[in-house]
């Protein structure tokens, strides 16, 4: 069964460079998200949005430093996390949801899923909830017969984790030995569902891999260095041609499913601990201050810097122009 | 064909054998896959030695997944690979509905257009002997509503092996669909390579009094259906569309405008049918050259009974086929 994944952190194998680093793509995420919010406020932005903030570490900690450009990743419904940290440029991403030619999909509109960046190894995402797990097991696939070592992350939430399609995939990724890692992001719920009222499984969901022989386990999703430990250890495995790994990541969301969502299925104290003690920005942020590696002001700057970087992406988006009546005739087939 | 090209009379098996060795062979990124289709060779003997020829990385048995068959085809044609999965029965795409309907012809698109989805997946489909309901049907209509996906569906060993081979070099989805009592037809194939065009449909008969736009098996059905109507003194135009999507309206439409008499067969249900839609398009862009309202055949709108005997009253025959002429040359 799935064991919980535990290591003592050395903080003296980090850099204060790439510990800051980690704090800012944190960070970067984190303020994408509430100016997004904010759009929507002003009602330049749709409501269908999936909030991200409270797991960014999720992302940060599976992606920055870890993966290269050539790796794959298909995102999840909370995916602008893992988008930004792959490092698809914000004015793109703002591009998609404010429907300017500046996105991805040069004016298509995108939001959550459908944005793509091929050069950064982003290939999308399915509206169809959890439908990612069997193009990622044809991507790894493709990746090995091409003998390239690139990895491909397939994210998806504990809700997607109950779509038939996760049984196939992991089928196949531990029949043919795939480089495919899993990344489960359970923040406990589906909608307003509760893990544990729909999913048959013993303890964990990670349990699941256990059944098709593919190494897994459960970590704190919102403890960035942790995260990373495991998932590079997943990553360096693929790599070695060793096949997959599968990581469910504990964390939890500080919004609703999506944005007007009434949140009222949650226990307000269960929000306020996870926002209180859980955030994993505050958390980080504490450690390396108490560690004596960033000062309050290296930190201060580095969200000041942030801002003024996200402020400039959505000037960019915004002021690029609609596209034209014909563009939704652009780019059917190739 | 000219008498200049030298031809070999083959099955359909055979060309589609063919098709696939050949352009295997020229393209070290495809990539075979489905059930059963490696050293078994297809439980319709259609990938036969390609297992052996080209090993168990490129031509793989896969568990019985559709979904994940068709899925993985998507994940490895947008990195690199040129997939050729097969689903052993054509039926089987509604397990993978999704897949297809979904992302096979929508992935490129909805994605801003930066990405490559060239994916032939080949669907054996058609009543062809007590296969019972869910493995005797002919779905490619449903796809003709899925804008992103080519529909190829040949009737003969030429049009099956040239098409083929364009459906694999093509960079986008192409739904391949095969009649499974075409497996054993014979036919003249050229002994050099040679490719036919997706969007093109081919006049199989040439006549001045009726058109028949039939598709699959139903083209065969209706060229002999012609012959008969030939010594009744009826010259019946046979018109194969060859790809449902894209659709060549305009040969079909220079038919009927020649002829001013429709008759369309297929195996389908009617309701629904590619017919419906080649209809609605005749009537919306040459109503005043008809003589008579367009006719069509297709199966009847029930299950397919698992049953030999009642089987045969799915598949439209040539007798109907007269029937339908003879009423429509009354106007």
């Amino acid at each position: 069964m799935a064991e919980i994944y535990q290591k003592e952190i050395d903080l003296k194998k980090y850099s204060k460079e790439e510990l800051t680093r980690y704090y800012r793509e944190m960070v970067k995420i984190r303020k994408f998200d509430e100016h997004l919010i904010r759009l929507m406020m002003e009602g330049k932005v749709s409501g269908f949005y999936h909030s991200g903030i409270g797991s960014e570490s999720v992302s940060v900690g599976s992606i920055t430093n870890i993966l290269r450009d050539e790796d794959y990743i298909y995102y999840n419904h909370r995916g602008c996390n893992q988008k930004i940290a792959k490092g698809v440029p914000l004015s793109k991403i703002y591009g998609d949801f404010l429907g300017t030619v500046e996105g991805t999909t040069r004016g298509l509109g995108a939001g959550i899923v459908h944005s793509a960046d091929p050069s950064r190894g982003v290939l999308g995402q399915c509206g169809t909830i959890g439908s990612q797990f069997n193009i990622a097991v044809g991507t790894a696939y493709s990746a090995k017969i091409q003998n390239t070592d690139r990895v491909t992350l397939v994210y998806f939430g504990d809700g997607a984790a109950s779509r038939e399609p996760l049984h196939g995939s992991l089928n196949w990724a531990g029949l043919y030995k795939l480089p495919i890692v899993y990344i489960c992001e359970n923040n406990g719920y589906a909608i307003s569902s509760t893990t544990e009222e729909t999913h048959s499984v013993r303890e964990h969901i990670a349990d699941w891999a256990w059944g098709y022989g593919i190494p897994n386990c459960v970590v704190d999703g919102n403890d960035v260095l942790l995260m990373r430990e495991c998932v590079s250890e997943a990553v360096e495995r693929a790599k070695r041609g060793e096949g997959p790994t599968f990581i469910e990541a504990k964390t939890f969301r500080h919004r609703g499913h999506f944005e007007g969502d009434t949140y009222d299925y949650v226990d307000p104290e269960v929000l306020k601990y996870w926002k209180e003690h859980k955030d994993p920005i505050k958390n980080f942020k504490k450690l390396v201050i108490e560690n004596g590696i960033c000062t309050e002001n290296d930190l201060l700057n580095v969200e000041e810097q942030l801002e003024l970087e996200i402020l400039q992406a959505i000037k960019k988006a915004e002021e690029a122009s609609l596209p034209s009546p014909e563009r939704i005739y652009e780019g059917l087939f190739a | 064909m000219s008498t200049s090209v030298k031809v070999k009379t083959i099955t359909m098996r055979e060309a589609i054998v063919e098709a696939l060795h050949e352009e295997m062979e020229r393209d070290e990124k495809t990539v075979l896959f489905g059930e059963d289709v490696g050293k078994f060779g297809g439980i319709n003997a259609i990938t036969r030695g390609l297992y052996e020829k080209f090993g168990g990385k490129r031509v793989f048995d896969t568990p019985i997944a559709e979904t994940t068959i068709v899925g993985a085809a998507l994940g490895m044609a947008i990195t690199g690979l040129r997939p050729i999965p097969e689903l052993q029965f054509g039926d089987f795409v509604g397990i993978a509905f999704d897949e297809v309907f979904n992302k096979l012809g929508k992935w490129r698109f909805m994605h801003g257009g930066q990405m490559e989805v060239p994916v032939t997946l080949r669907l054996p489909v058609g009543i062809a002997g007590g296969a019972g309901p869910e493995h005797s049907q002919s779905p490619q209509a449903l796809f003709m509503h899925a804008p992103g996906v080519k529909i190829a569906i040949p009737s003969t060993p030429y049009d099956a092996k040239g098409m083929l081979k364009t459906a694999i070099r093509d960079n986008n989805a192409v739904l391949f669909f095969e009649h499974k009592l075409l497996y054993a037809m014979k036919g003249e194939v050229p002994e050099e390579e040679y490719l036919i065009p997706l969007g093109k449909a081919d006049v199989k008969k040439e006549g001045k009094d009726v058109t028949i736009i039939a598709t699959a098996l139903q083209v065969q059905t209706s060229l002999e259906a012609a012959e008969k109507l030939a010594k009744l003194g009826v010259e019946a135009e046979v018109v194969d569309p060859r790809t449902l999507a894209p659709l060549d309206m305009e040969t079909i439409l220079q038919s009927v405008r020649k002829t001013g008499r429709v008759l369309i067969v297929h195996e389908e249900p009617k309701t629904g049918g590619c017919g419906a839609e080649i209809a609605a398009q005749i009537s919306e862009q040459a109503l005043f050259d008809l003589q008579a309202p367009i006719k069509r055949i297709g199966s009847p709108d029930v299950p397919i009974a698992q049953s030999i005997y009642l089987e045969q009253f799915y598949r439209p025959s040539e007798d109907q086929i007269i029937e339908a002429v003879k009423e429509l040359m009354e106007y």
